[in-house]
């Protein structure tokens, strides 16, 4: 269908829209017309994805001086969903206004672990050995060699797109990571260095995260984008934590000892050098006299990743003298992993600030500030003349480098932990040192300044009025929507009193109480016998759950549990939980039913849907809040409090309800689901947790359905499915869709 | 509109006599006697279950060969339904076969029931109801698991040496919420779409995806009930016979037999019973051999044994009387001659409202709503198209 929003034509694949749909393209034309920042909450199972696609590529149409539409994602299976709906989109305007005018160019980018056609080095299984398998392959010097010497083996496909992809675009459609890698293969042409040179003619482009927020990655891809760009960041709840992460280090003693090797084998090879070679030595230590170590025409394929820091925090001057010869620099790295470690040797937990520990380190170990700041990229200029290709072996003197880097560079925003073992389990000596980003509004300011218009939408955002002040910024729009359902087909629930009418709760000094581990039990056993097929349990975290299930066991409650349905459980191992998940999958289908123990901020909580018979009912066992003791966390409550004014406990709540959102929203991802969730814990009764649930959770949180006990939830649930088992109308259901005519009516009255 | 609101969130208690409470609907007319409710109202609202029901006129399979699977496992002996799960099943199953003969005389139905982890036969395709009921009420038990897999693959054994034209059809009441299977559970669907069996699923407690699918697979429905009233009226819906299947609609030869009933006093070896019995019977015109009941099929030579009355009572699922149209009571037309009558059926006057007015379409008789059903339900012919008829043949 097609329609005018305050004079700009949308075109929408589908021939109804929801109204909420239409509200939300509403509020995102008026950001745009700003040419402002917005924060939009929308419900999942709304369409979010192709209300954003098809009002943006709409207003494209409208003002081709717009540049790009940056999609950011956060799995790459949600990046091949944009990208089909794109195409359906892209099929419809075609229909419409005819192929000359809807001509576009969308593609995904990924790592070369998702988009490499080697066939050797594509079977390869972690990304830093594809990534090293492939430089193997087409680092320069290695090409320029096997120019003369047919024994050194290149990559036939870098080879093709050196000869003739880099210079022919890509014909205009929509690309799809398996799409880039079929055309590849039709063209022999390398798809990931064919989809790089490409984002800076496409129109859509659609990537992961970090390619906009991790400084190290998006300094080499996202370089080039225009001003004129429309940023949108998809489920972007966990944004902060993001913006947090792509600028913290964690050094442990292994990664030490890898430094250690890799400084060890780095002198062997500049002696070998020095024998052989001596002049390519010298040359950069030229050209490092002249200016940056980045400087210069890199090589496309040479460049791996950027310095970290983010890009105006780096130094546009001269690498200084003392680490600009190759030996000097090793000397002084190996100093540096030598103090490293001497921190590491503590019995004590230490909190420091950047500008106190590298005072310290200078009058210690004698490495000033200045040098530090340059060591990521003098190793990395290191390697590219040294020749090294296996740099995946390297990791662990880049990470130490990362960590220099920032060290010297910083200095507010951050803090240095060293913890001697895991305050959980100290008496396993675990020490690590911890370079740990506070302030999330540093990874992201870049991305504000740099774009026109950056789109932060999720379905849970909720409070909604929190997110600008943790990432600092002022949006000209801030919404979030409701859904218009045809049936309660959610039914939250609020469960405060177990069967014996005591109230359970995680609360630490209840957790381990044998009665609410036993009431805890009985809803389970209690939910599995009432609710057909999938179940989802969350809990707060992977100790509590390895407890409260062990005590199950003790009680005999799991043996009960498991007469009605099959037990998966999440491990921290990613490969068996995948295959838990595949086999819960499984018994689901096949009727035998199953429920699926799993920790909230696990990867099943951010990840996996459990929609239609897979989740029929998700139990949130208590409320997850973080761990409260932990260093990392107890610094960023104190900056956030100083910096932002951000209470400690309104961050803590705001920080575990949304969790708590996220877990239970994994049940519902379309309207004609129906799925119930259960709150089992007395706090979420509490007005301050109740009220930060997303607004669709809480208008559908009915005032009988607070405080509730075993026994009155199993009889609402046993109410509710009987009720959702009913064949819906298929009339009702069009009342909350839009048609063509609709709009245009609305559109005819203008006070609407 | 508050009441409306309120109305789904009764107590459960209260729930119970929602549709009992029918002193509240009375409504007092001008000469204080006491009229019940809104009659005009839920007289269309049953016409229109009719309607929908109805649909365009089809050819219907009504020689029908179903297989009736009761899932007698621990759930069933849960309480949320009073006094049993299993006893309201079997209440419904009762009225069920009985019903289902009333209306296909010429059809066959067997009893299985899932219990322990098993399946197993309670009653093989027969024809008589007092004897699927009695075999029923001596099985009231439950434990253990149910197994569908198990279920569908008894069923599918029953079918295989059904007749070509028979329709092959396993209807479910499931009370549990999973089955556990000793085998793909997909696999038996996949074979039971491919024998052409068309499975549909009762349930008792809520929505389960392996019902959908083997409902969905197999061409047959899916419905769960919200109460007793509704298993019942659920479980009716496959009374009437389906429509007939379109592969089957090249037409084949059905031998059948038309016994002639024994005198009273003759002495024969029965050949259903292997015994000697006095009396009554009927004798297969085919070989002489007696039988006790009918419809069935002669077990010594094979043929379909069925009386005219049979065959006559199935007639209707073909030639359905056509659904009377409602007139609406229209001001400018009353007085006229056309409507000042009375119902055709009754003689009741109809002008002076409390019934719809309906018409039948061929004849252009006018009934009253009790007339209507009457003859839809019960009769199925039109008296109105009869004396039509008659009066052409006078």
């Amino acid at each position: 269908m097609k329609f005018v929003i305050e004079g700009l034509t949308v075109y929408f694949p589908y021939e109804f829209i929801y109204r909420e749909q239409y509200a939300y393209m509403v509020e995102l034309k008026h950001a745009l017309d700003a040419r402002g920042h917005c924060l939009l909450e929308m419900p999942t199972g709304t369409g979010k994805t192709i209300t954003l696609l098809s009002l943006i590529t709409s207003y494209q149409l409208a003002n081709p001086s717009l540049a790009k539409l940056i999609y950011c994602t956060r799995t790459v299976h949600e990046m091949e969903k944009v990208l089909d709906e794109l195409r359906r989109l892209h099929l419809y305007q075609e229909k419409e206004i005819g192929s000359s005018r809807a001509k576009i160019l969308a593609l995904g980018l990924s790592s070369r672990k998702n988009l490499c056609i080697h066939p050797v080095v594509s079977g390869e299984t972690s990304r830093e050995s594809v990534d090293a398998g492939c430089r193997k392959l087409t680092a320069s010097w290695v090409r320029a060699a096997a120019e003369t010497n047919l024994d050194i083996e290149t990559c036939s496909f870098y080879q093709g797109y050196e000869k003739q992809g880099s210079e022919q675009p890509l014909p205009p459609g929509v690309y799809t990571l398996h799409d880039l890698r079929v055309y590849g293969r039709q063209r022999g042409w390398c798809p990931y260095f064919l989809a790089r040179q490409m984002i800076q003619f496409a129109n859509v482009v659609v990537y992961n995260y970090q390619y906009l927020l991790d400084p190290k990655v998006s300094g080499i891809i996202s370089k080039e984008m225009q001003k004129e760009c429309i940023v949108v960041f998809d489920e972007a709840h966990n944004i902060d934590n993001v913006c947090i992460e792509a600028l913290s280090v964690n050094l442990r003693q292994n990664n030490l000892d890898g430094a250690s090797r890799n400084i060890h084998k780095l002198n062997q090879i500049i002696s070998r050098f020095k024998e052989t070679d001596a002049n390519r030595l010298r040359q950069e230590y030229n050209r490092l006299v002249e200016g940056l170590a980045q400087q210069g025409n890199l090589h496309g394929s040479d460049n791996w990743l950027a310095n970290p820091v983010l890009p105006e925090d780096i130094l546009r001057e001269a690498v200084p003298g003392n680490i600009r010869r190759a030996e000097h620099f090793v000397a002084f790295l190996q100093r540096a992993v030598q103090y490293l470690r001497e921190r590491l040797d503590t019995d004590t937990v230490v909190k420091e600030g950047p500008v106190s520990f590298t005072t310290t380190m200078s009058t210690a170990a004698g490495l000033d500030q200045k040098a530090l700041k340059f060591c990521y990229d003098r190793l990395h200029s290191l390697l590219l003349t040294l020749e090294v290709t296996e740099i995946d072996e390297f990791l662990h003197v880049q990470t130490v480098c990362n960590f220099l880097t920032l060290v010297g560079t910083y200095t507010r925003g951050f803090s240095i932990i060293i913890e001697p073992y895991d305050e959980r389990m100290p008496h396993i000596p675990d020490p690590v040192l911890q370079l740990s980003c506070l302030d999330a509004s540093l990874a992201i300011k870049p991305v504000f300044d740099r774009f026109q218009s950056v789109v932060i939408t999720s379905g849970t955002l909720s409070p909604i009025d929190l997110y600008p002040r943790l990432l600092n910024f002022n949006p000209v729009i801030i919404h979030s929507f409701t859904m218009t359902l045809t049936r309660d087909c959610l039914c939250p629930m609020i469960l405060a009193r177990g069967s014996d009418q005591l109230p359970v709760s995680s609360k630490f000094d209840m957790r381990s109480d044998p009665g609410v581990v036993r009431n805890y039990g009985r809803l389970l056993l209690e939910m599995v016998a009432t609710v057909p097929d999938g179940v989802v349990c969350f809990f707060v975290s992977y100790s509590y759950m390895d407890g409260i299930i062990n005590s199950w066991n003790e009680m005999g409650i799991l043996q009960e549990v498991m007469q009605h349905k099959l037990v998966f459980i999440e491990t921290q191992d990613y490969v068996e939980t995948t295959l838990a998940l595949e086999n819960f999958r499984q018994a689901c289908d096949c009727g035998r039913g199953a429920v699926f123990f799993s920790v909230a901020r696990g990867k099943v909580a951010e990840g996996i849907d459990f929609d239609r018979h897979y989740g029929r009912l998700v139990i949130m066992f208590g409320v997850p809040f973080q761990y409260t003791l932990s260093k990392i966390l107890n610094a960023r409550l104190e900056y956030l409090r100083d910096t932002f004014q951000i209470k400690e406990g309104d961050f803590l709540t705001f920080d575990a309800v949304r969790q708590a959102a996220q877990c239970v929203g994994r049940v519902i991802r379309s309207k004609a689901d129906y799925g119930m969730m259960i709150f089992a814990d007395k706090r979420y009764n509490l007005p301050n947790k109740r009220n930060k649930l997303p607004q669709w959770i809480q208008s559908q949180l009915r005032e009988e359905h607070l405080n509730l006990s075993t026994d009155m939830a199993v009889h609402i649930a046993r109410e509710f499915l009987r009720r959702m088992a009913q064949p819906s109308d298929p009339q009702v259901s069009k009342s909350t869709l839009l048609s063509q005519e609709d709009l245009e009516k609305m559109a005819a009255m203008p006070n609407f | 509109m508050e009441e409306e609101d309120k109305a789904p969130d009764m107590e459960a208690w209260e729930r119970a006599y929602a549709d009992d409470r029918s002193w509240e609907s009375l409504i007092e007319d001008e000469s204080g006697l006491l009229k019940a409710g809104d009659d005009v109202q839920q007289q269309r609202q049953h016409r229109r279950r009719l309607i929908q029901a109805s649909g365009p006129r089809i050819q219907r399979g009504i020689i029908r060969y179903l297989c009736l699977i009761l899932d007698f496992s621990r759930a069933a002996g849960e309480i949320d339904f009073r006094p049993s799960r299993m006893a309201v099943v079997a209440k419904a199953v009762e009225d069920f076969v009985r019903e289902y003969f009333d209306q296909n005389p010429l059809s066959q139905l067997g009893i299985i029931v899932m219990k322990n982890g098993i399946a197993s036969v309670v009653t093989e395709l027969s024809g008589s109801p007092e004897a699927h009921i009695r075999a029923l009420k001596s099985n009231l038990e439950s434990f253990g698991e149910a197994s569908l897999q198990n279920g569908l693959e008894l069923a599918h054994t029953y079918v295989q040496h059904i007749p070509s034209y028979g329709h092959r059809e396993v209807v479910i009441v499931f009370s549990a919420l999973s089955t556990c299977d000793p085998g793909n559970i997909l696999e038996t669907v996949k074979k039971c779409k491919a024998a052409r069996m068309k499975c549909s699923v009762v349930g008792l407690t809520a929505e389960i995806y392996i019902c959908k699918h083997i409902s969905q697979e197999t061409g047959g429905s899916y419905a769960v009930a919200m109460n007793e009233g509704h298993l019942k009226e659920i479980l009716l819906e496959h009374v009437p016979p389906p429509a007939a299947m379109p592969d089957a609609s090249s037409a084949s030869l059905v031998r059948m037999g038309f016994p002639q009933r024994g005198s009273e006093g003759a002495v024969a070896i029965c050949a259903c019973h292997k015994e000697l019995r006095i009396g009554g019977g009927y004798i297969c015109p085919r070989c002489r051999a007696r039988v006790c009941e009918l419809p069935t099929e002669c077990s010594l030579c094979g043929l379909a044994l069925v009386s005219s009355a049979h065959l006559a009572r199935s007639y209707h699922h073909l030639f359905p009387i056509p659904t009377f149209d409602e007139l609406l009571v229209d001001a400018s037309l009353r007085g006229k001659s056309s409507f000042a009558g009375s119902c055709f059926g009754c003689r009741i006057q109809l002008s002076g409202g409390g019934s719809l007015r309906l018409r039948c379409p061929r004849c252009k008789r006018d009934f009253c709503f009790d007339c209507d059903v009457y003859i839809h339900e019960s009769l199925h012919n039109c008296p109105g198209c009869e004396t039509l008829q008659e009066e052409a043949v006078t």
